[in-house]
């Protein structure tokens, strides 16, 4: 079939965000408004061709055409038969050496389109935002042209279709994350935490390489699909289930585990989840871009990306692949582990960052368990309100003076009424409030395949607490910045409700955060449809199956555990307040210390990994220094005498009239340079744009 | 494909080694036995040794039957190969005889012999279809050059030119290298002949694309067409007289029939189309474009200029644009009267420079104000001059005229659909009628005006006005009896199918 003209030109959508990038970086510092504007326009572009392109998706035949019952059969092929999914790839070359050549190109499937809506449609609401947040800031023009660099690579991302165009946006999301987190670089702390998040992410990327190497070597293509030969798709797979790798693995089981390096260091699984919590030293849009649409998002989606491969089973017996197991035991104890911290922490956005963290646990155990449908639905419904609780915050740090510290806030809720409406919609979806949230339902639908999965209990286990755990911390936070009386020293009267361009978009998103429920409940969950290409009829019946029924009933009743526990111990307001230690803390202050240091990883990675690494270097300089030092002296000194003898040789045997010419060249040089200064640069510099203005002429030519 | 043999190779390379020998010679006459013999006889010693070179290396090549291709296009001696290099072999002994009697230098044997040099580089140029063997060529001729625009030592201005010009030069050819890898890394091949059959099974790759733009802009820079001429005018003003006319000829000789050939014969594939109604991309649209601003740029810039060297700069520019249509025009026939064009077009600014030289030695600049009542001071360079720039300008009867006649009618011919460059060749027209302004405000300063009142007397040295003379009628004959070289041009261009 012909592809669709949007599918050909799907490149747009990456395409615009960063050409505006580029714009805007030679444009100046000083045109603030025109920066904004062109990068909100470019955006604004790519989100409308992304929803063209979704409902492209969406209405294709072969996810409506079945939609009149029959909702059983499906049921049972869903395993076996995955043909119904809508895929339409556009495929060129890049470069071809010889016969040898290297390919790239993009995909539709329902999978990219719907990460192309949310995550331009979610950058732009934070786009809008940032407008407002960073007007003051001296270097405006230039943080949206990194934001729409941040942007248009993960779109980049997304929509790839080739491994290797997948790793080039992929490093971009990386490279473009380390120059917003470290964006105010006059901050030490930020500078540290842009490198860390980069020599973090830069470790599983090494991991990711290789995976990629080895898959594509395999496969003998570098493309996801390309007609029955590309190497995700089936003949490629199975031949890579034969050979044996390393430890009884295949080979497939291999390069999946190495490429899950990657998603878990992009996506801050334990033990790669270190630079997530310092990355809040950026200004806060950026963390709501990382932590909502773009950069997490892309260690999930690798892995949804490449399903496939994980999926493989050598034993076809069990139904659980190796990899899977592998992917569901990190997330569940990432989504416990940060659950754990984020209930000692005290600034408002390391909370954020820790909740964060644990979420894309149950999103990396959904795809372990329940597969793609589920994993992304929860980082759909996750984007939206996370990305509002991240601008809510960002509201308050703006209201309240660039406060982050949640002990010195308090009362909010009559200051910034808007902001606690909106904030509060997120923390509920964010803790599985019932039926009204879509966060319960995303959380309900891990939970309930985590039950089922039949490797192990615990994982479900660990996730129930973890909900438990979210809805107590989530709970602390709103009482300590919205509840009582206000405790910033400098008094309460300066702060203020934030302007409407900073509050609509909150508001959108938490419209979104309430909708989107709609789409992927027990009784229509139609998201799992449009994934997995089957399609779902209504059922109302599905709700009040047994099994659901008491899952829900009991999960619920851990969130509302977890809300009474925390109104509890911080209901009263005497228990709030900068000088009294936080009371978990007077229960089990050991605890609390522990947990309020992340578990000491930090400073177990730098005695593991830094010190040795420094001492390595401390090494090294010692013999530079001795050995090297008195071996490059004598060297010198050998030189220095040789050049001696050749200074004589020419001062007195060469011709003297050689250095009277040097002079007179050496005097003409100097008043060279004294005229006309500055204009062969100039020269150069159009040479060098005449080859793109070439470029442009070549590509007009093809237009006309 | 058989080994070629050493006879072969030999045979081949022949006028290269002629003119080596000839270099080795000049240095060793002239740095050896004449170092302390006065200035007019080194420079008549070496000026002659290196004429007799070339000469030789000519009447070995002119007529010549030879047909040889070296193994993977690294020289490929035809009919047409033999052609272009008689063609530089006279224009560059031209340029020497000239240099005897303007050469200021004391240098006198190394001027010489890197002229030699930066000729053998050219006539690599012209016979090599190889893209290694064409970047050597360019290289060497471009070294040669800057060292010739240095060559004034003592003079800033001189110094200066040849600075930027290596600055921009070096700039064009790491473009131009870049742009052969990338070519390269397409096809693995660096025959020329054989990188056409493989782009031509592999289609237009972006990779090779970029490698086109590349070399274009290399190219680009060598012929001095816009975007790519910003050296042109400083490089003129600055170099010393003899080189700036050798530059201006004879380099461009080649650079035009370098570019011609790699973009027809490598890159035939990827011509697109620049006819009006069908506009197809590839490098005739690009080149088209360039052509284009050029020919306005070029034409409309030289109205301002004062002095005469830059305003012949600036009409290089604009005949660079003319040029240019005979590669861009689908029809074969174009790359005849290229030829043609160039190379007369070469002869009178060899002869105009010479004229600015000689201006320059009496009045001590080249401002077109001193060229006043040159006629009564001194009729036959005058008149001579006359005929350069009339030849510039395209005034019939002179070969400039038939030159553009030609070049521009074949340009027309609908070799694949009716007067599909009719924009570019009615911009070159238009742009030609403006060329008249500026060519005769600096006639006008010749014959019309009256000297000033103090001026001296116009003496010019005894050699000169025979040469000028001398090309001045070759430039009338041709213009009269232009078959006589045309005759010459169209078997060639058949036997080598262009």
């Amino acid at each position: 079939m012909e592809p669709f003209f949007i599918v050909k030109n799907l490149w747009l959508i990456p395409g615009l965000p960063i050409g505006a990038a580029l714009v805007i970086t030679f444009m100046g510092s000083k045109r603030k408004s025109a920066a904004y504007g062109l990068s909100v326009a470019c955006l604004a572009l790519s989100a409308v061709l992304s929803f063209w392109a979704f409902s492209v998706v969406s209405g294709h035949e072969g996810i409506s055409q079945n939609v009149d019952g029959s909702a059983e059969i499906h049921e049972d092929e869903a395993e076996a038969d995955a043909g119904n999914v809508f895929r339409q790839t556009h495929n060129f070359t890049w470069i071809s050496i010889g016969f040898e050549k290297i390919e790239f190109g993009w995909v539709l499937d329902p999978l990219t389109a719907v990460m192309i809506a949310m995550v331009s449609f979610v950058a732009l609401l934070i786009f809008i935002y940032s407008g407002e947040y960073m007007k003051q800031d001296p270097r405006f023009t230039r943080f949206f042209a990194f934001l729409s660099l941040f942007t248009g690579s993960m779109l980049g991302v997304v929509i790839s279709n080739s491994f290797l165009l997948f790793f080039i946006f992929w490093e971009l999301v990386g490279l473009s994350s380390f120059l917003l987190i470290g964006f105010w670089y006059h901050k030490p702390s930020a500078v540290a935490a842009s490198q860390k998040a980069f020599l973090v992410t830069r470790i599983g990327d090494f991991g990711l390489l290789i995976g990629m190497i080895l898959l594509t070597s395999s496969a003998g293509n570098f493309l996801f699909y390309d007609e029955g030969k590309g190497c995700l798709e089936t003949q490629a797979l199975l031949d890579l289930l034969g050979p044996a790798a390393i430890g009884g693995l295949t080979i497939a089981g291999l390069i999946s585990l190495l490429v899950f390096f990657g998603a878990m260091s992009k996506s801050g699984q334990v033990p790669f989840h270190v630079w997530l919590p310092d990355a809040m030293e950026g200004p806060t849009p950026v963390s709501a871009l990382i932590h909502a649409a773009t950069m997490v998002a892309a260690g999930v989606f690798l892995v949804a990306r490449l399903f496939p491969l994980f999926d493989l089973d050598p034993t076809f017996v069990s139904g659980v692949s190796p990899s899977l197991s592998v992917v569901t035991w990190v997330g569940a104890i990432t989504a416990f582990y940060a659950a754990c911290v984020a209930v000692a922490q005290t600034d408002i956005k390391r909370i954020l960052a820790y909740s964060t963290v644990s979420q894309l646990g149950y999103m990396m155990m959904a795809l372990g368990v329940g597969g793609v449908a589920a994993g992304m639905f929860h980082l759909i419904t996750h984007a939206f309100f996370k990305a509002l609780l991240f601008l809510g915050a960002g509201s308050v740090i703006h209201g309240s003076h660039d406060e982050q510290d949640i002990r010195k806030m308090g009362g909010l809720r009559t200051l910034m009424p808007k902001t606690f409406q909106v904030y509060a919609i997120g923390m509920l979806a964010l803790t599985g409030f019932p039926f009204l949230f879509s966060g319960f339902w995303s959380k309900e639908e891990i939970l309930t395949t985590a039950l089922h999965w039949p490797a192990s209990k615990i994982p479900f286990l660990l996730g129930l607490c973890g909900a438990f755990l979210t809805a107590f911390y989530m709970s602390r936070q709103m009482i300590y910045v919205f509840h009582g009386k206000n405790r910033q020293q400098s008094g309460s009267g300066s702060i203020h409700e934030s302007p409407g361009s900073m509050v609509i978009p909150m508001a959108v998103l938490a419209a979104f955060a309430v909708g989107l429920s709609v789409i992927g409940t027990p009784i229509w969950p139609w998201f799992e449809g449009f994934i997995t290409g089957h399609p779902v009829p209504f059922r109302i019946g599905e709700l009040f199956h047994l099994s659901h029924l008491a899952l829900m009933v009991g999960s619920t009743a851990l969130v509302f555990g977890g809300y009474f526990l925390a109104w509890k111990i911080y209901g009263s307001a005497q228990s709030l307040g900068e000088n009294h230690p936080d009371r978990l803390s007077s229960y089990q202050p050991w605890l609390f210390g522990f947990l309020n240091r992340q578990c000491h990883v930090d400073e177990l990675y730098q005695k593991i990994f830094v010190k040795p690494f420094f001492e390595i270097g401390q090494f090294c300089r010692t013999v530079e220094e001795k050995w090297n030092h008195s071996l490059t002296s004598i060297v010198s000194a050998v030189t220095l005498m040789i050049s001696w003898c050749c200074r004589w040789v020419d001062d007195w045997l060469i011709n003297p009239g050689f250095d009277y010419i040097c002079d007179r060249s050496r005097r003409v040089a100097g008043r060279l340079s004294v005229l006309q200064n500055g204009q062969i640069q100039n020269y150069l510099r159009v040479g060098g744009l005449a080859i793109a203005f070439l470029m442009v002429i070549y590509v007009l030519g093809g237009m006309i | 494909m058989l080994e070629p043999l050493y006879q072969d190779i030999f045979k081949a390379f022949l006028p290269e080694l002629i003119l080596a020998g000839t270099v080795l010679f000049v240095l060793l006459f002239d740095l050896g036995w004449l170092s302390d013999a006065p200035m007019a006889r080194r420079r008549t010693v070496a000026g002659g040794l290196s004429f007799l070179g070339c000469l030789a290396a000519f009447f070995l090549c002119f007529r010549s039957q030879l047909e040889i291709r070296l193994s993977q296009g690294m020289l490929n001696v035809d009919s047409l190969s033999l052609l272009l290099v008689s063609v530089i072999l006279v224009l560059t002994g031209i340029s020497i005889l000239l240099a005897i009697e303007s050469l200021e230098s004391p240098h006198v044997g190394e001027f010489f012999s890197i002229i030699l040099l930066a000729t053998i580089g050219l006539l690599i140029l012209v016979s090599s279809e190889n893209m290694l063997m064409i970047f050597l060529g360019m290289e060497l001729t471009s070294l040669s050059l800057y060292i010739l625009t240095a060559f004034d030592k003592r003079r800033v201005q001189s110094i200066e030119a040849a600075l930027k010009y290596f600055l921009f030069g070096g700039l064009s050819a790491a473009v131009l290298l870049f742009g052969l890898s990338l070519i390269y890394s397409t096809t693995g091949e660096t025959d020329l002949k054989e990188v056409y059959w493989i782009l031509i099974a592999k289609g237009p790759l972006p990779i090779g694309v970029l490698g086109m733009i590349m070399v274009i802009a290399g190219f680009g820079f060598k012929i001095a067409a816009v975007p790519f001429h910003l050296w042109a005018p400083e490089t003129y003003e600055g170099a010393p007289a003899p080189s700036a006319a050798f530059i201006a000829s004879v380099s461009k000789v080649a650079g035009f029939m370098v570019t011609a050939k790699f973009l027809l014969v490598g890159l035939f594939g990827m011509m697109g189309s620049a006819a009006w109604y069908l506009i197809r991309p590839g490098w005739a649209p690009i080149l088209a474009v360039m052509a284009a601003f050029s020919m306005v740029l070029g034409n409309f810039a030289a109205i301002r200029q004062v002095g005469l060297r830059r305003l012949l700069a600036y009409s290089a520019i604009a005949h660079s644009g003319y040029m240019l249509l005979g590669i861009i025009s689908q029809n074969s026939g174009a790359r005849g009267a290229l030829i043609y064009y160039v190379t007369t077009y070469a002869a009178a600014m060899i002869g105009a420079f010479a004229v600015v030289h000689l201006l320059e030695s009496q009045r001590g600049n080249d401002r077109l104000s001193s060229l006043r009542g040159l006629f009564q001071s001194s009729p036959v360079t005058s008149l001579c001059f006359g005929v350069f720039i009339f030849s510039l300008a395209g005034i019939p009867p002179l070969a400039g005229f038939f030159g553009k006649f030609y070049l521009f009618a074949e340009a027309l011919e609908p070799a694949s659909g009716v007067f599909g460059l009719f924009w570019l060749v009615g911009l070159a027209v238009i742009t030609s009628v403006v060329s008249f302004y500026y060519y005769l405000k600096v006639l006008k300063q010749v014959f019309v005006m009256e000297a000033m009142p103090d001026t001296r007397s116009f003496a010019t040295p005894p050699f000169t006005p025979f040469i000028l003379v001398l090309i001045a009628s070759g430039i009338l004959l041709l213009g009269c009896f232009p078959h006589w070289f045309t005759r010459l041009i169209e078997p060639a261009m058949k036997a080598h199918g262009f």
